[in-house]
């Protein structure tokens, strides 16, 4: 079987707007956490969060959308998208064909309305623009009519490792020959509704997040979005593939509706059916991009799992220490910063920490540095116990 | 792929006793499903599950309680946990963003039912949902198809679950999609108006590659994004020909004429000697009909017997074999599926 490759990257972040400035970003070690600005809630300016700071008039110019039902979350989608379209270098012609499946996955959709939905949800007469927009399928509708998309188009919701699964799905197509190629990641913008969300669960840090920190007591808040252009091996005999995807595994930890159990099955069976999957023994692995959250039961879990597993846990980050948790969209986006070290050949910092896990003794990346990678993980663990890693490899 | 174990809770009579022959009317234009009593559910647990949630659940304990193992969970559902979100969400507002309980949040997200199958049963093996609007059961359909290319022995719950809440029956009456005329059953089929009735229901099949003990495999699925009802068509012909041919055309025909000239350009189409069956008078519409389309299509073929009030045409005089199953989301998202009865 002809293996799946990537060929295109797209992302928006707190970082950047774009796969160069997020690169640029990640190798500064720049923090993108700060006060809120452009989200409308009544903790924008007392808590933090990894914002794009780019309003929606000034994303909608950018992007040429006059469409009034397109939402914030729809539009740092196509941003993303149309990125990874242009990188992957293929015609616009071939990507509308029967052939190219789109998959999309985000958590609160156009539910960043959140305002409007309350009222169209009530509503006896008329409904806003954004009627047709609250779902997260309105998402990649939007997108595949962007482009004109003829394949299967699907989206997927596995909360906080929804856009893990977009990728692991577009690879099945492409193997299962459902298609040549795809376009898979995910997307999620700030909101009212997940910021009371997480903050009625008392696991928002009041400061910036403390990944893997002794003393780490909660997460931020993020938004953005990424896409990955997967395509079949030999069908891109012309171009340089950044990696390819060597595993997934998605495993449940049926434990708790919003916490991991201790031992971390679920994120054990995900990171060892990924291993398994791709035939890598542990000790092949040089670098994991964490889910870190910087909560005090996930970053512990997830570093007893890693120890089960590797019995020298190999260098680590979370990302989510830089553009805080973007839910939907994490998975993607961390994905494309774990392909850039891949290609790069270099692993980025994990930042605010400090002292280490007294039970683990596991440390972070704290500086840039250079290691040459051939294999990189990537986890994503969400509420309802979704859990799926990923692995990527040098093509 | 294979159905072995199936249930489905809807509006009609198809959970515990099964009785096809009888149609209950919607009322006021909405079909609500005949909720059962949940014994196999803990009462706590219970009554903090909203309905998509408690439909879900329900649904599939009795099947998991069955199966020997169950490698994981794939569910479609457009609309996951909505009674939920409302709520949560009325509480943002009207305690503008106080102290707010996180048990309607947690819930809301459109993977609870799915999470909540897997937590009550204690299964860690692969746990997914798909929320592609009309196509969400077909998505989690194709993924069950690839999972078991990839694990031959591997077997898993499909499931395709939504519910009518206050907050998504609001939007779809607002967005035109419901009738404003009385409907009273399989007279939708004659309405000259826009919208359909509403819906809701939970279908769960126990699906592997084994053949035995099966009564239905499913063959072969298309999805399509279009709003061309000709390319629609010429995509079904396509389907027809590489997985025909089929004894019956199983049509989701839901009585909106925005939505009917695809139904009906495809049924032009069809060539040779094909019962025609309709459901959505039985169901309601919802986006997730395909489900208990599914389910309705394995109980006529377990049963041999297909009530009179399913046909279109005249009914059938030979047994039905095959079926070409075709329902579209809005006139916008179509699926075809090939369905065929297994012999023993």
């Amino acid at each position: 079987m002809s293996r799946v490759v990537v060929t295109g990257l797209g992302v928006i972040s707190a970082l950047g707007d774009s796969v160069f400035s997020n690169h640029d970003a990640l190798v500064k070690g720049t923090c993108g956490i700060s006060t809120g600005e452009l989200v409308k809630s009544k903790y924008t300016e007392s808590l933090r969060f990894g914002e794009v700071k780019i309003e929606n008039e000034k994303l909608k110019s950018l992007l040429g959308i006059s469409d009034p039902s397109a939402t914030r979350t729809s539009l740092l989608a196509l941003h993303a998208l149309n990125e990874a379209i242009k990188d992957c270098g293929l015609d616009v012609a071939l990507i509308s064909g029967y052939d190219t499946a789109l998959i999309g996955a985000s958590t609160v959709g156009g539910m960043c309305q959140t305002d409007e939905l309350y009222l169209d949800a009530k509503s006896e007469t008329v409904g806003s623009a954004f009627m047709a927009s609250y779902d997260c399928a309105s998402v990649t509708l939007f997108l595949r009519e962007r482009y004109g998309i003829k394949g299967v188009t699907n989206t997927i919701n596995t909360a906080c490792s929804s856009s893990a699964n977009a990728i692991k799905y577009g690879t099945q197509l492409i193997n299962n020959g459902y298609a040549k190629r795809a376009i898979v990641g995910g997307v999620d913008s700030l909101a009212k509704f997940t910021i009371n969300g997480f903050n009625s669960l008392g696991i928002l840090s009041p400061g910036f997040c403390r990944p893997f920190d002794k003393d780490r007591n909660g997460l931020n808040l993020g938004e953005g979005a990424a896409f990955l252009v997967l395509e079949r091996e030999e069908d891109v005999k012309n171009k340089k593939p950044y990696c390819y995807v060597a595993g997934y595994c998605n495993s449940n930890d049926a434990f708790h509706p919003s916490s991991l159990s201790e031992n971390g099955e679920g994120p054990y069976r995900a990171m060892k059916g990924a291993l398994d999957l791709a035939s890598l023994a542990p000790a092949e692995i040089g670098f994991i991009g964490t889910h870190g959250t910087g909560t005090e039961n996930n970053d512990e879990v997830e570093s007893r799992a890693m120890m089960r597993i590797f019995e020298k846990v190999p260098p680590f980050a979370s990302a989510k220490s830089k553009i805080g948790h973007t839910l939907g969209a994490s998975a993607a986006v961390e994905a494309v910063f774990s392909i850039l070290a891949l290609q790069h050949g270099e692993i980025y910092p994990s930042l605010n920490f400090s002292n280490p896990i007294e039970s683990t003794g596991l440390r972070p990346v704290s500086v840039t540095q250079k290691l040459n990678l051939r294999h990189v993980m990537s986890n994503s663990f969400g509420f309802g116990g979704n859990c799926t890693s990923l692995i990527f490899s040098k093509a | 792929m294979f159905i072995h174990q199936s249930s489905c809770i809807s509006p009609q009579s198809t959970f515990g006793n099964i009785d096809l022959d009888t149609l209950i009317a919607p009322e006021n234009n909405i079909l609500k499903v005949v909720e059962p009593k949940y014994e196999n559910i803990p009462l706590n647990i219970l009554r903090r599950m909203g309905k998509a949630v408690r439909i879900g659940v329900g649904a599939a304990l009795p099947l998991i309680e069955k199966a020997n193992k169950l490698d994981g969970i794939i569910i479609g559902s457009a609309n996951g946990g909505m009674e939920d979100c409302v709520k949560f969400l009325n509480q943002i507002i009207e305690y503008d963003e106080g102290r707010l309980t996180p048990t309607n949040f947690v819930q809301s997200t459109p993977n609870a039912i799915a999470a909540q199958i897997g937590l009550t049963t204690a299964n860690k093996g692969y746990n997914i949902t798909h929320v592609h609007r009309g196509l969400a059961f077909e998505n989690a359909l194709l993924d069950a198809m690839m999972m078991l290319k990839e694990n031959n022995d591997a077997t898993y719950l499909l499931g395709g679950v939504d519910e009518v809440s206050s907050y998504n029956y609001n939007l779809e009456r607002l967005g035109g999609w419901y009738k404003k005329e009385k409907i009273t059953g399989v007279d939708l089929y004659n309405s000259q108006t826009n919208g359909s009735i509403a819906g809701e229901g939970s279908a769960m099949f126990v699906v592997n590659n084994e053949s035995a003990g099966s009564f239905l495999e499913v063959k072969a699925i298309k999805m399509l994004h279009t709003n061309d009802s000709a390319e629609v068509a010429a995509q079904l012909n396509h389907f027809n020909d590489v997985n025909g041919p089929h004894n019956a055309w199983l049509s989701g025909e839901n009585g909106d004429v925005r939505v009917q000239p695809f139904y009906q350009a495809c049924e032009n189409n069809l060539t040779g000697d094909m019962a025609i069956l309709h459901f959505k008078h039985f169901t309601g519409e919802h986006p997730s009909t395909t489900a208990l389309a599914l389910w309705l299509a394995n109980r006529f073929f377990e049963t041999k017997k297909i009530p009179s009030h399913f046909f279109k045409s005249t009914p059938a005089e030979k047994p039905i074999g095959s079926i070409l199953l075709y329902n579209s989301g809005k006139g916008e998202q179509h699926s075809f599926l090939s369905l065929r009865a297994v012999e023993h």
